[in-house]
């Protein structure tokens, strides 16, 4: 196929702009690259995760009972309406495989490893099934244990001994979220294993697949009542049943929501690399318009002129999409292997699904065009005439303006640096343009640092409001006498308090009601989503002290607990986002073990990523539970001397008191510090300020050649000044000195604008991201570093970006400039 | 038969800050088929001007111009475009080929706007421009590589493309050496034969013995013809 001449010279023009054209094509190659790395990221990965998820096959529904054997399976998959049926337990406790070093452990038991057939496990490496005596241990979670394959482990389960169990392999756990973000050890054992861990070898858990369609949440959840019905006809009290979104992964919304949040940021790049095109074609246009002028003079249209150059963006669009493409790809395998190892599941294929090209080829090549449109149009359409007599959007006369006037009445400066500074705003859009593409990716950069500051600093306060340093669990209630003798048997311990935690649910008219033990203990420690943490109706209460020393509420509405309360109640951010129907002033019934308790929610207290939490007087709940309670404890929170913070002597503090609870005959289901339980919110946080971070990146990248090209451009459209220059004196140091004069002024007003912004705008997005995520905004603070390192990387990028057009500047003769047209 | 080229009471003014100025008043003019005229005044006269309204590449502020029968003086930017490309063909001083075009390209491009002819023609006619011109061997080099002399010859080849009636040449000599430039006018001269209309605008008064007519203005009015 022959070109015709138009496209021709659309395609020699395009060749001919050579480095700029380079420069611009590299800009939205570069924002192209990152919203196709996002989007086949998103196709790849929801994709992936929800077949992985499936090919475990996931329960419909799991319900919580007292007992499951194989008589109760066997006639419930005889009575119809369900699949498969099998029986489970989760048992909390702790692993330890260094001396000292106790990490929380949520252990799963498998009455027969051969016949899984509901939420499969995928066995990894070392021996399968686990013999009695042996356990199996999540990929991911030997780096939170600390163990390797053959290790022998201490293993202790609520108020079992400990005892020692060998790891026998790993096993792939699709359905568990990452260890490592978690901090917790899944393990996995056989039924004779829990008897030798000293509890009584029954499954309490029933795990279905329903007949029918499994993916009809409607169906699966009528079948699941009536499954319920049925076990408790046959004298099993069923406490809690819990019916997931069918054939959905747990953690495929929250990744969506990422994923999606990255998209609208690689877009977001994509349109601001559209910038670049505008000016390029914006000086393209002008610099041609004595070309446009003959053109329309020898027969040529507005329209085919116009096709010419939107032709050059085609062009651009294409070579920008030719290489986005392949980076994409890339791009999405290394983010896709990162996600992996984040939501813990093994992608099979990276193939992409053919929309995904499709939609990065039309933002590719749709985008260049939309901004081009503009540009294209307005030279396209100048009058012959004027395009002939060259004044139409080429010339823009210094001086016609009163801003112009005004910064020609500057005094006092050298007069490089005047010319330099009134050559900056000579094309005031294209500079506009420049100081919006530099601006966005230095307010991205101030924003990942700010946000990622107010991340540390919310969690400060979250974790500073905890007066305490070390929390030890426990099983059951045990009398506070005795662990206090034991903390005071701990060298180290300075002051305790014994709390009551447990868990609760709103009781709400015609719901049946859901026991829940009063002083059951509370759930291991766990990130922001807590693996460990409760089903989604139910959440955390604290029975505080009267004069706790230990609990500070950053008290957001209302007030706190008073000595003299009775059924007041504290509620949290996340409790309060979680139940929008919850108010202060208001009454609030919730179900803690078999009756309803009424409460008068008196607070809110901010307890940022904290899991859903109320706080109720302790000498309340004592009198609810007939005395019961009184003197006893479940939740012990220690405060240690400041000098035995560090992880050693943590460590041996520890031990120690493990060692002193025992010889009172206590043992603790868990003894985990402060700085242990932040360790999952910080490995949270980090995903999202390297996110961000990635972004600003992206942004400063596109900002960055968007000013090479404006460099290149005004450098380019004074030739004959620089002629001019040269010809009156001025050295070639002295011209390159303009120009990276005019290089420096634009980043400093680029910095300066992105820095005065930058405080609402990460606020803003900080929160946005945050409640997007969590349900809760940050505690603000402004990084000051943020826009001193932002103000060193944009001098770098005008170096950068200055120094060949600075370069060019000099080594014209005198007269090659006076000759330029 | 009319003349081809005829205007009516044409007036030209330029709105400047100090009010119109005017270029052109009270032009009337008739030029007829394969005639060679020239438009001869001083700088700033209005020649330029003169023939700018007649191709269409400006508007008058008054009075009618019809080329061809086209009334030129009401017609559509992009109607004036397209008949321009068919009907006339712009010769300028600064030759003004397009730089990233080959020379035959330069001269195709008139073909592929106003699709004259059938794609696979356009490049054999050009060849046969460029050779009637006396650069056949240089049609496929850039302009940057020809000479003034052959860059003007290629910008009348393109001005031919598309067989136009009228040639219309603003100081096409004005950036040439004086061999060159004669060439340059024996060419429109050879053009006139084939019955084309050639009306150039100059300040060179010694070019008598090439034209048929000489129209000479002075501050915007006809001072002979």
């Amino acid at each position: 196929m022959t070109l015709t001449t138009p496209w021709r010279k659309a395609f020699r023009d395009f060749c001919q702009e050579g480095v700029r054209t380079v420069l611009v094509v590299l800009a939205i190659a570069l924002g192209i690259a990152g919203f196709a790395t996002v989007l086949s990221a998103y196709a790849i990965l929801t994709r992936e995760l929800n077949d992985g998820y499936l090919a475990t096959n996931p329960a419909s529904a799991t319900l919580w009972t007292d007992r499951v054997d194989d008589e109760l399976l066997g006639a419930l998959l005889a009575k119809g309406g369900v699949v498969e049926a099998e029986a489970r337990r989760v048992v909390s406790g702790r692993i330890k495989a260094r001396p000292g070093d106790w990490r929380p452990l949520q252990l799963f038991v498998v009455k027969d490893y051969a016949k899984i057939r509901v939420s499969k496990l995928v066995p990894q490496q070392g021996a399968w099934p686990p013999a009695p005596g042996e356990l199996l241990i999540e990929r991911d979670a030997f780096q939170v244990a600390h163990v390797r394959i053959r290790d022998a482990v201490t293993v202790k389960i609520a108020e079992g001994e400990e005892r020692t169990l060998r790891v026998s392999g790993s096993v792939h756990d699709v359905g568990q979220a990452q260890a490592r973000m978690e901090q917790i050890v899944y393990g996995y054992i056989g039924v004779e294993t829990l008897a030798l861990l000293g509890e009584e070898p029954s499954l309490d858990q029933l795990k279905l697949v329903v007949a029918g369609d499994r993916f009809d949440e409607t169906h699966v959840r009528s079948v699941a009542a009536d499954v319920k019905l049925w076990v408790e006809s046959r004298g099993h009290p069923v406490r809690h049943m819990e019916v997931p979104s069918p054939g959905k992964h747990p953690h495929a919304d929250i990744m969506g929501v990422l994923l999606l949040a990255q998209a609208g940021f690689g877009l977001f790049a994509v349109a601001l690399s559209g910038i670049l095109v505008v000016n390029l074609l914006t000086a393209l246009m002008a610099s041609q318009l004595r070309q446009i002028g003959v053109m329309k003079a020898i027969g040529g249209t507005g329209a085919q002129i116009a096709y010419i150059y939107l032709g050059q963006a085609l062009l651009l669009g294409v070579a920008a999409t030719a290489v986005a493409v392949p980076a994409g790809i890339l791009g999405a395998r290394a983010m896709c292997l990162a996600m992996a190892v984040f939501l813990n599941f093994d992608i099979t294929s990276f193939a992409v699904p053919a929309w995904v090209y499709l939609l990065e080829g039309a933002v590719g090549l749709v985008v260049p065009l939309l901004a081009a449109a503009h540009p294209v149009w307005r030279g396209s359409s100048v009058s012959v005439r004027e395009a002939l007599a060259d004044v139409g959007v080429a010339q823009n006369v210094f001086g016609t303006t009163a801003f112009d006037r005004a910064l020609a009445g500057l005094g006092g400066v050298p007069r490089p640096l005047l010319l330099a500074l009134r050559n900056s705003f000579r094309r005031r859009a294209r500079m506009a343009l420049t100081l919006v593409t530099l601006a966005a990716g230095g307010l991205f950069f101030m924003s990942a640092l700010n946000i990622r500051g107010s991340m540390i600093y919310t969690l400060d306060r979250m974790f500073g409001a905890m007066k305490f340093d070390v929390i030890a669990t426990f099983a059951a209630p045990v009398p506070i006498e005795k662990m206090e003798r034991a903390a005071r048997s701990t060298p180290g311990v300075t002051a305790q308090e014994g709390w009551i935690t447990t868990e609760a649910s709103i009781a709400r008219p015609g719901e049946e009601l859901e026991a829940v033990e009063a002083g059951a203990p509370e759930a291991p420690a766990g990130g922001p989503h807590g693996a460990g943490g409760h089903p989604a109706n139910r959440f955390t209460v604290v029975a505080l002290p009267a004069a706790t020393a230990f609990q500070g509420l950053q008290i957001e509405e209302g007030r706190g607990l008073r000595k003299d309360d009775t059924n007041a109640i504290v509620i949290n951010t996340r409790l309060a986002a979680k139940e929008p129907g919850l108010k202060v002033g208001s009454e609030l019934s919730l179900r803690m073990g078999h009756r309803p308790m009424s409460f008068r929610i008196v607070g809110k207290t901010r307890e940022p990523f904290a899991p859903a939490t109320a706080y109720i007087p302790r000498a309340h709940l004592d009198q609810l539970g007939g005395g019961m309670l009184a003197g006893m404890t479940n939740s012990v929170r220690l405060a240690i001397e400041k000098d035995r913070q560090d992880p050693d002597s943590m460590t041996g503090l520890k031990a120690k008191l493990e060692e002193s609870l025992l010889q009172e005959g206590l043992r603790a289901s868990s003894i985990a510090s402060k700085g242990e339980r932040r360790v999952g919110f910080d490995e949270h946080m980090r995903m999202i300020y390297v996110f961000l971070v990635v972004v600003s990146c992206i942004l400063g990248g596109v900002g960055g050649l968007g000013l090479m090209t404006t460099m290149s451009l005004n450098v380019l459209e004074r030739r004959r000044e620089v002629g001019v220059l040269r010809a009156i004196g001025a050295s070639p140091s002295a011209v390159s000195l303009i120009v990276l004069t005019e290089a420096g002024l634009i980043v400093v007003l680029s910095w300066a604008l992105s820095a005065l912004v930058a405080w609402p705008v990460s606020k803003g997005l900080g929160d946005l991201l945050m409640t997007g995520m969590f349900g809760t905004g940050l505690d603000f603070v402004f990084e000051p570093r943020g826009p001193l390192v932002w103000l060193g990387v944009c001098l770098l990028l005008a170096a950068l970006a200055g120094a060949l057009p600075a370069w060019r500047a000099a080594r014209l003769s005198v007269r090659e400039a006076l000759a330029h047209e | 038969m009319g003349p081809l080229i005829e205007l009516r009471k044409v007036g030209k003014s330029y709105a400047m800050p100090a009010g119109a100025l005017p270029a052109l008043q009270e032009i009337d003019l008739e030029i007829g088929r394969g005639e060679f005229a020239a438009i001869v005044g001083k700088s700033g006269s209005g020649k330029s001007t003169l023939l700018n309204l007649i191709g269409g590449i400006d508007r008058p502020s008054q009075g009618e111009i019809r080329v061809a029968g086209v009334s030129v003086h009401d017609a559509s930017e992009n109607a004036l475009a397209r008949w321009r490309g068919k009907s006339v063909g712009v010769v300028f001083q600064f030759f003004q080929l397009l730089p990233t075009l080959t020379t035959v390209e330069n001269v195709m491009l008139p073909m592929d706007f106003c699709d004259a002819r059938p794609p696979r023609e356009r490049r054999p006619h050009a060849l046969e421009l460029l050779d009637l011109v006396g650069i056949a061997e240089q049609a496929d080099k850039l302009p940057s590589a020809l000479s003034g002399g052959q860059q003007q010859r290629a910008a009348i080849a393109r001005a031919l493309a598309n067989d136009p009636l009228v040639v219309l040449a603003d100081e096409p000599t004005g950036n040439l050496d004086s061999v060159t430039a004669r060439s340059v006018l024996d060419l429109f001269r050879k053009l006139t034969g084939r019955g084309t209309t050639v009306v150039i605008a100059t300040h060179e008064r010694d070019i008598s013995g090439l034209i048929d007519r000489s129209v000479e203005l002075n501050d915007g009015r006809v001072v002979s013809q």
